[in-house]
């Protein structure tokens, strides 16, 4: 301590005796989180002139702090405090004042700043066509956000009911998400949490700075050498739901008098889980940085991350699975070669990002910048793949006791003893591995009886992106108000589709034919092939090894370009902003690979020649070339209007229209097949508003938000096996609307009872809806012919209750009611309540979560009028009500608890803590999404109706904890 | 410092007690896995472990216990018998033959791709306690107990539980693939009188000298989703008792058997069964049928004729050719989802060539019955 005065004391002297006099100008202020205003106390406040640290002081225990005896000059003032975000501010001593800069906020870092997308399961969603991302919000300083982006994501809430590809996530300059999905990229850094923590956020519709953004906000991390945390940083962090240690360690040296920052992270995370067995995490982050300021104006920075490792995935199975292991978190992805635990589903993925940007700033009125950046490397991800023979899944439904004995006659299920012995398989898992898990020894001794052709293989399906990136923005502060923003994004993307053999599995090679059409075409063994110029030129199929790309390659080509423009206007205390973009969209497929199935015309007489002497037969669809390209016209406008009344409130509302192109997923029909688009495509017109109040003065915190949005005319394409057609199937959707609306509302309020101890809540209530009944055309991968085309799914935006007579039997032309389907996989309804303490550094966070009206995704099969009128074409209410129905998820209560501290020691180091548990009433029932197998039961004995097959789901981990010590040197 | 120190140890603790930490630090064993022992080939002492008496009945002496109904056994009968087929031409589909001295028989092991495990020649062991001899249109059939479904015509059902395989047929080892039986004519007439009990059934036999009689016989159900079975003859449609119509290859996969539809090779073909006979299936159910369910249950399909609804829910269908040995019929029967089912009749049986048969010989409402295991090129061969 006293080490600590004496070196303020050495400074001021010095200061004092480089200028040799006394004067009278000084700053002051109170140093306050900018969440809640409440002071904080010892925040570390350094004076630099220049590169020359003239002052260092602590703030007081009501945030005070005061630098006497300044000269008239331009200062900047550092203020450091343990858990806030490093702030900078310009300060101006002019006439001998005193300034007084009164608040000076700290953004909090976040107690739970461990989120990011680590905090997700990675769930299977196999070749369903449903996707699985939800939102990640990050606190900074909305108080919803806050409490939402830790409290919510257990159950995988999305803001507003909206997908993660509508959030917006942008680095250093560049939007990030997917050129191919859209998906939110979280996952290029996640282990990075020191190097990618500081970001600034806006929510809904409001514009950024840094970017136009879409209606879902826009995440802006800045990732650049200065942004991260100087020093040198430590943290073990062990966690009991995704893996058991993450290490991590971080070094900045800030800007440095030679204009140099560098930076530096790097972690590791390793090991299980409490609760699924088979997931599992080796996974490793890197990251280098380096900014160079030129001169005030000029600053350059390079950055290049990666976050090579692999991580076991987690499968969904059907309830009845569920029930009989007596565990809802089973997961049919692993089994036991030599006794060994083994997943068979793992995402294995290295993308590095490499970055340069500039940022020009000549004066304080103006800022621009550019960046480079590319985004490279390999995604894969690990399956089984056979060749005729028995499915090797354990939760495969032919090995289930449903599959013996149903209660429902017309199922035409009833064999006593094979239910019994399938059941005692099921029920008695420990005693048969072999048959509730995968049984890779099997799998082994099948290949080993082929002769050296393997029949069951491990593959890795590869989606190698080459992502190039530019983009240019700028902000101009024309006068006091009015302020310019705009920017430039180009884009060329350009992924490559393939799979590569990753385990023979005992075997000797794997022949690269197509199982599916085998069983179709089994006697054109043209017909069959995946490589049909390699069989051309070989007469038989390649033989694979491992390594060998097989089976479909293609590149998903995407071009972008588009500008923006936004104005901010400023009077008293009325503000308004108003933004326009306009940009073009174009994305094609080019396949690598000439397939039987769909080979196009030969390429010259050589070839037409050799396709004759096999009997090949040209097809108007190609698997190989280009297809046609997809071009879009998009468009987007904005609004915000903006009153801030006193000092403490403020009320704005957004608006705004998007007119945006689909992605490249939603239009292929069957990409792994041929360059087929769905016809008549569309882009998506999104209307989104938003009115807001908020609150912030006196330790109290509150937003309360009301928000409108339709989305028209989105597509989308799924793929599954359909067993009515013995073939991969796939149905393209065009013209789904949905309407979201509802309210935000998020609180702080101190107890004014127990000093230091504040009541916080959240609350979500929306209602997210299907408005439309779209189209749907169901093709099969062996044939160009459409199985079912353009025909309406009458029952996607909702199901039709009919009238009941007096004995109560339906009535069958009269509709009583209609009852809605709604947007999936997120609680409509999310509330928490909750305590938060904090003092002297102690944090202690308790809060209680209610969520209810989520919904399973629904597949359109079984909305359209062939699966309710079934064989027989007779469409009854009963059928209706079974088949379209959506079904509504249990609500279901949560207890969470964070509890953390952090100490200076000997002024050199801080240590701390947060340990927080989640779940504590270990509720291990709380279904967090799934999806509707797109598949009938159609032999009945009625032959009247069709039945579903069971839908599979997803749940939420039981008690969880995080353990996180950090320390900094 | 001592702080530093008691956080890391209080993490280091937290880290290990969850649960022991070998567990945890390989909850998934990330390194090169070792490729597994070869599975247990089973020797008949090996089988005293599984509860084998020490003696085997023979695989007459089991079907002598068929009654005219199903026979479930209850006492600890092993048989034994070396593989003589393979599913994979896809020919047999959840089934394969076993054979001892005394005869053969259909094992209704309900999986599919069994070539990739059961090896032609393979010895296997069948521990048939709780299992059921069943006959299928007088073929006999070990399986299991039968649905027992409201629908259900077979006096077993498919050995496709894991466990009950697992418990039940035990691999044995290897050795060379039997020999076909070369039978007379006279063979397959004792056989047939013999009926249940025949010794060739499920024999892989060679019948030397057939002769074409340029006649089949199919079933087709021109829309298979839809009730089929005898009582609904507007769904059924036979191609029979009228030489080959057209038919030259040994089935009909789906895309042959829609383009022997478009080339009005089956025009003539009628729609309906037994008595009960409605016209050619160029008409439309409307046109033969009343208004009512059953012409309902066409929906929207009831003004197209037979032949667009047979296109439209085509599938692999079955084929039998007609061959004769002196005066007694041998039918082959081939499935759609063979491999060699486009494969055409070899022009010189087609033109009156006699030719040696080898496959499965099996009984069908006593008539001798073919399944090819190989493809025709070995399993047919012209004299």
């Amino acid at each position: 301590m006293l080490k600590r005065y004496l070196t303020a004391l050495a400074l001021l002297l010095a200061a004092a005796g480089l200028s040799a006099q006394d004067y009278t100008g000084g700053v002051k202020g109170t140093v306050v989180n900018r969440n809640g205003r409440q002071p904080v106390e010892k925040a570390r406040l350094t004076l630099m002139q220049g590169a020359n640290t003239v002052a260092e002081v602590e703030s007081a225990a009501d945030g005070t702090f005061q630098i006497p005896n300044l000269a008239d000059g331009m200062y900047t003032l550092v203020i450091v405090a343990p858990d806030f975000l490093e702030n900078q501010v310009q300060v101006t001593v002019n006439d001998g004042y005193v300034k007084n800069m009164f608040n000076l906020s700290l953004t909090s870092m976040q107690q739970v700043t461990e989120l990011d997308d680590d905090s997700f399961a990675a769930f299977d969603m196999d070749d369903s066509g449903y996707n699985d991302n939800p939102t990640i919000l990050f606190g900074s300083n909305d108080i919803f956000n806050n409490l939402a982006g830790y409290n919510f994501s257990s159950v995988r809430f999305r803001a507003r009911g909206y997908t993660s590809e509508s959030q917006d996530v942008y680095l250093a300059g560049v939007r990030m998400n997917d050129a191919v999905t859209g998906y939110s990229p979280f996952s290029l850094w996640s282990g990075l949490n020191e190097a990618m923590r500081s970001k600034e956020t806006v929510n809904g519709a409001e514009l950024s700075d840094y970017g136009f953004g879409g209606y879902n906000g826009l995440t802006y991390i800045f990732g650049n050498a200065s942004s991260v945390r100087k020093g040198l940083r430590g943290s073990l962090l062990t966690n009991s739901q995704l893996y058991r240690l993450r290490v991590m360690a971080s070094y900045a040296t800030g800007l440095q008098d030679n204009g140099w920052a560098f930076a530096a992270n790097v972690s590791a995370r390793l090991g299980g889980n409490d609760w699924i067995d088979g997931v599992y995490y080796r996974s490793f982050a890197y990251y280098l940085a380096a900014d160079k300021v030129f001169n005030k104006s000029h600053k350059l920075s390079f950055v290049f991350f990666g976050t090579p490792g692999e991580r076991g995935a987690q499968n969904a199975s059907t309830q009845e699975v569920y029930d009989l292991m007596k565990d809802n978190m089973y997961n049919s992805n692993w089994g036991y070669q030599n006794g060994k635990v083994r997943n068979a589903r793992v995402r294995r993925t290295h993308e590095p990002v490499a970055i340069v940007r500039y940022e020009f700033t000549p004066s304080d009125k103006f800022e621009g910048g550019a960046t480079l950046l590319y985004r490279f490397g390999k995604n894969g991800y690990t399956a089984l793949d056979w060749y005729d023979a028995q499915d090797p899944r354990p939760d495969y439904y032919r090995n289930l006791p449903s599959y013996f004995r149903d209660s429902n006659p017309d199922m035409n299920r009833n064999n006593e003893y094979k239910y019994a012995w399938s059941n005692e398989i099921w029920t008695h898992a420990s005693e048969f591995p072999g048959l509730t898990h995968i049984n890779w020894d099997r799998l082994y001794n099948v290949n080993y009886l082929q002769g050296g052709r393997s029949k069951y293989v491990q593959e890795e399906r590869r989606v190698d992106q080459k992502d190039f990136n530019a983009s240019v923005n700028f902000k101009w502060r024309a006068s006091e108000r009015f302020t310019l923003t705009g920017g430039l994004d180009g884009r060329m993307n350009n992924t490559e589709y393939y799979k590569v053999l990753a385990d023979l599995l005992g075997g000797e090679y794997f022949l690269d034919v197509d199982n599916f059409a085998e069983r179709e075409f089994s006697s054109q063994a043209w017909k069959i092939q995946n490589d049909l110029n390699y069989y051309v030129a070989n007469g038989e199929p390649r033989k694979l090894k491992v390594g060998d790309k097989y089976g479909y390659d293609y590149l998903a080509q995407v071009r972008n370009l588009s500008g923006w423009v936004a104005g901010k206007m400023v009077l008293g205390n009325f503000s308004a902003n108003v933004g326009l973009k306009a940009g073009y969209e174009s994305f094609w497929r080019h396949g690598l690979m000439r397939k039987g199935l769909f080979p196009g015309y030969p390429k010259d007489e050589n070839m037409a020649a050799a396709w004759r002497n096999l009997g090949i037969e040209p097809s108007e669809e190609w698997s190989s070339w280009v297809s046609k390209k997809a071009k879009f016209f998009t468009y987007a406008a904005k609004l915000g209007l903006n009153y801030v009344i006193g000092g403490n409130q403020r009320v704005y509302a957004n608006v705004g229209y998007f007119n945006d192109a689909p992605k490249f997923n939603q239009v292929f029909l069957s990409p792994r097949t041929r360059n087929t688009m769905v016809d008549n495509l569309q882009t998506v017109k999104t209307f989104t508003s938003d009115v807001n109040w908020q609150y912030s003065g006196g330790g109290l915190n509150l937003r309360a938000t009301a928000f409108y949005t339709t989305i028209n005319d989105q597509s989308k394409v799924m793929s599954a096996y359909d067993d009515l057609q013995n073939a991969f199937s796939n149905f393209a959707i065009t013209g789904i609307d949905e309407r979201h609306m509802g309210l935000e509302f998020g609180f702080k309020v101190p107890t004014y009872l127990v000093d230091n101890l504040s009541v916080q809540g959240a609350l979500s209530l929306g209602e997210y809806i299907y408005t439309s009944n779209p189209r749907m055309t169901q093709t099969v991968d062996n044939s160009a012919e459409t199985v079912m085309s353009d025909v309406l799914v009458s029952y996607w935006k909702s199901t039709p209750v009919a009238a009941r007579d007096e004995n109560g039997n339906y009535l069958d032309d009269v509709v009583d009611h209609y009852q809605k389907h709604y947007v999936p996989s997120t609680p409509q309804l999310a509330a928490s309540i909750g305590l938060a303490y904090n003092y002297n550094y102690w944090f202690i966070d308790a809060d209680v979560e209610y969520f209810a009206h989520s919904y399973l995704d629904m597949n359109p099969l079984y909305r359209t009028d062939y699966a309710t009128a079934g064989p027989d074409y007779n469409i009854t209410p009963e059928e209706v009500l079974y088949m379209t129905t959506q079904e509504k998820f249990k609500p279901a209560w949560l207890v969470n608890f964070s509890v953390g501290k952090s100490w200076y020691i000997q002024r050199k180091y801080q240590l701390g803590f947060s340990l927080n548990a989640k779940n504590i009433l270990n509720n291990r029932n709380v279904r967090t999404g799934g999806y509707e197998q797109t598949r009938l039961v159609d032999n009945t004995v009625s032959r009247e109706r069709f039945y579903r097959f069971d839908p599979k789901y997803f749940y939420m981990s039981g008690f969880n904890y995080m353990l996180n010590i950090y320390f900094r040197f | 410092m001592k702080k530093i120190y008691i956080a890391l140890a209080f993490a280091l603790l937290s880290l290990v007690s969850c649960r022991s930490l070998v567990e945890e630090w390989q909850p998934v064993f990330t390194g090169k896995y070792a490729n597994p022992e070869t599975s247990k080939i089973y020797s008949e002492s090996d089988l005293r472990d599984m509860g084998f008496s020490g003696t085997f009945t023979t695989i007459s002496a089991l079907k002598a216990l068929y009654k005219n109904a199903p026979y479930a056994i209850n006492s600890n009968i092993w048989i034994k018998g070396q593989v003589t087929t393979s599913d994979v031409s896809g020919n047999l589909y959840r089934e394969i033959y076993i054979q001892d001295e005394t005869g053969g028989i259909d094992l209704k092991l309900g999986k599919s791709s069994l070539y990739s495990e059961y090896k032609i020649g393979q010895w296997l062991y069948v521990s048939c306690a709780d299992l059921v001899l069943g006959a299928y249109n007088g073929m006999p059939q070990l399986g299991a107990e039968a649905d027992n479904t409201s629908t259900n015509e077979y006096e077993t059902s498919y050995i496709d539980v894991q466990t009950v395989i697992d418990q039940h047929v035990f691999k044995g080892p290897y050795a060379e693939p039997l020999k076909p039986l070369v039978v007379s004519e006279q063979d397959i007439k004792n056989a047939i009188s013999k009926g249940f009990t025949g010794e060739l059934w499920g024999k892989l036999v060679t019948v030397p000298g057939l002769l074409y009689k340029k006649e089949i016989f199919a079933l087709f159900y021109p829309n298979p989703n839809m009730p089929h079975k005898s009582g609904n003859p507007e769904n059924r449609v036979f191609l029979s008792d009228n030489g080959t119509w057209g038919i030259t290859t040994w089935a009909l996969t789906k895309s042959r058997y829609i383009s022997n539809i478009y080339e009005g090779l089956w025009d003539a073909a009628e729609v309906g069964s037994g008595a009960t006979r409605y016209g050619p299936i160029t008409g439309a159910p409307a046109d033969y049928l009343k208004p009512g369910k059953i012409l309902d249950s066409f929906g929207f399909d009831s003004h197209s004729s037979y032949k667009d609804i047979m296109a439209n829910y085509a599938t692999a269908n079955y084929v039998s050719h007609y061959f004769v040995l002196g005066k007694t019929d041998v039918q082959v029967r081939t499935s759609g989802y063979a491999k060699f089912a486009d494969e055409r009749l070899d022009e010189r049986i087609l033109n009156g060539s006699a030719c040696d048969i080898t496959g499965i010989l099996t009984v069908y409402d006593g008539s001798a019955q073919f399944t090819l295991i190989d493809e025709p090129s070995v399993s047919v061969i012209v004299k």
